[in-house]
């Protein structure tokens, strides 16, 4: 059986569309036609822009496809290679691919994690870090954010290490929510993750080795921006 | 246990912090000078907290080992504070000065710093006015004397301490009738007569007062040499001689 008559009795597109690898078709004028569902979820952390003149910088030169071995780091994805490909001027690919983690088996200890609202941590500290720096600050939470267990000694810590990266911003932007389609696994199990995001027009740096430290006591994953911090939080319960 | 109050942003800041923790196992500490009401403020937040003083590390180490919550007062008198297990445990510390930076800063989550009562003006006046009332009602000073509590001096050298002690001795001071004052001067007198001269050498208890109250209420020398029925060079000698300005 060829390629041909295949594709006349198989849909294809549901493989597209659960591949691990995102998988973004554009326009000729950069317009997103087709996204599949793990390119969705990268789209969370990159723009269309950005992913469209990536495909161009690496398309190849005549009709086809070229893969290309480049590392790209977008928040938390990994990828170490991409695929361009169009076989007419109207269309163009793109495809990533992870970079393979080593299987972490991460486990909890069970007597430290504590069912907690992390609103009440955030607002506690926000209160705290108000005392010494007095430029605007906004909050916009997601009261809905189930409890969910964690150290919270260690967390609060992790907390005020982050807002002391930001003592000298002139504003300071945090946002807490669910990350649609996100999860890690924890103690084999797989656990959604809250993202609390805080961005400003810049911050110190020199705490970072610590917020990764004490990030790691806590399982919260965190991500070192020039002029952002996310923490990646398992909503364990 | 004390009422704790303050209007200061800063103060009402560690405030909600507190009450935000209060159900949590997280540690905070407070540092900031003495008598700054930094345990009333605990206590105030954490009422059934049992209290001990870092100078006793075995009682702390034992109640640690027995209790959810505890309130360490004296933190910095802590001998061996890395030795403490303050996992999953409410403890909510106080201390003078932060000592050991780094060892705060990982025991515990929370640390606020108490400002002294000298940056918290907005709570001065109050405290003033609740400590004449204290010093009135515990020195059973007459109800018919009125008191203004901006009258007295605010010593803020030792935050609360200093501005109590000064409310108490202004209201002393000034609830005393002639025979309280006599039997003052009988007991510092008693205490110190001694030597060839002592008349004389004492003379200033009566005459720096007497000058020094008689110029402000008169104003001039003149008249005030008048008002005392002496010779108005007497009186700028003793001006003179009590270096009185």
């Amino acid at each position: 059986m060829n390629t041909k008559s295949i594709n006349s009795i198989i849909n294809f597109e549901p493989f597209v569309e659960w591949d691990n690898s995102p998988f973004v078709l554009f326009s000729n004028e950069g317009k997103i036609l087709y996204v599949n569902h793990s390119a969705e979820i990268l789209f969370g952390s990159v723009g269309a822009k950005e992913m469209y003149e990536l495909a161009l910088a690496y398309a190849p030169a005549g009709f086809g496809y070229i893969t290309t071995s480049i590392s790209l780091n977008y928040d938390s994805f990994l990828f170490y290679a991409v695929t361009v490909g169009y076989e007419n001027e109207e269309h163009i690919s793109l495809r990533l691919y992870h970079t393979p983690h080593l299987k972490q088996t991460r486990s909890v200890h069970g007597e430290s994690l504590i069912l907690t609202d992390i609103n009440v941590l955030l607002e506690a500290n926000i209160a705290l870090f108000k005392t010494k720096n007095p430029n605007p600050l906004t909050l916009l939470t997601d009261q809905e954010i189930p409890q969910c267990k964690i150290d919270q000694n260690n967390f609060s810590k992790l907390l005020r290490k982050v807002l002391y990266a930001f003592r000298a911003s002139s504003s300071l932007d945090i946002t807490l929510k669910l990350l649609i389609g996100q999860y890690l696994v924890v103690d084999y199990q797989k656990q959604s993750l809250i993202g609390l995001h805080f961005r400003a027009n810049g911050r110190y740096v020199d705490g970072d080795k610590e917020i990764e430290a004490i990030s790691s006591l806590c399982h919260v994953k965190p991500i070192l921006k020039e002029n952002a911090i996310l923490l990646e939080i398992p909503l364990i319960q | 246990m004390g009422h704790f109050f303050s209007k200061s942003e800063k103060v009402q800041a560690i405030i909600k912090g507190l009450n935000l923790t209060k159900n949590l196992y997280v540690s905070s500490i407070i540092i900031g000078p003495p008598y700054t009401g930094k345990k009333t403020l605990a206590q105030s937040v954490f009422p059934i907290a049992p209290i001990v003083s870092g100078e006793n590390l075995s009682e702390l180490k034992n109640i640690l080992a027995n209790s959810d919550e505890v309130i360490i007062t004296d933190f910095e008198k802590i001998t061996n504070p890395s030795s403490l297990n303050l996992v999953n445990k409410r403890v909510i510390a106080t201390a003078n000065y932060v000592g050991n930076s780094a060892l705060i800063d990982d025991l515990f989550a929370f640390i606020y710093t108490m400002p002294p009562l000298i940056e918290r003006t907005e709570d001065i006046c109050y405290l003033q006015a609740l400590y004449m009332q204290e010093a009135i009602s515990v020195l059973l000073v007459d109800s018919n004397t009125t008191f203004n509590s901006e009258m007295i001096p605010a010593d803020l050298s030792l935050n609360n301490k200093s501005l109590k002690q000064s409310a108490y001795k202004f209201i002393m001071k000034y609830s005393l009738n002639v025979e309280d004052i006599q039997e003052v001067i009988f007991h510092y007198l008693f205490e110190h007569l001694e030597g060839k001269d002592v008349y004389r050498e004492h003379l200033p208890l009566y005459e720096i007062p007497l000058i020094k109250a008689g110029l402000k209420k008169y104003g001039s020398q003149l008249k005030l040499a008048e008002v005392l029925g002496i010779n108005r060079n007497t009186l700028r000698k003793k001006i003179y001689e009590h270096k009185i300005d």
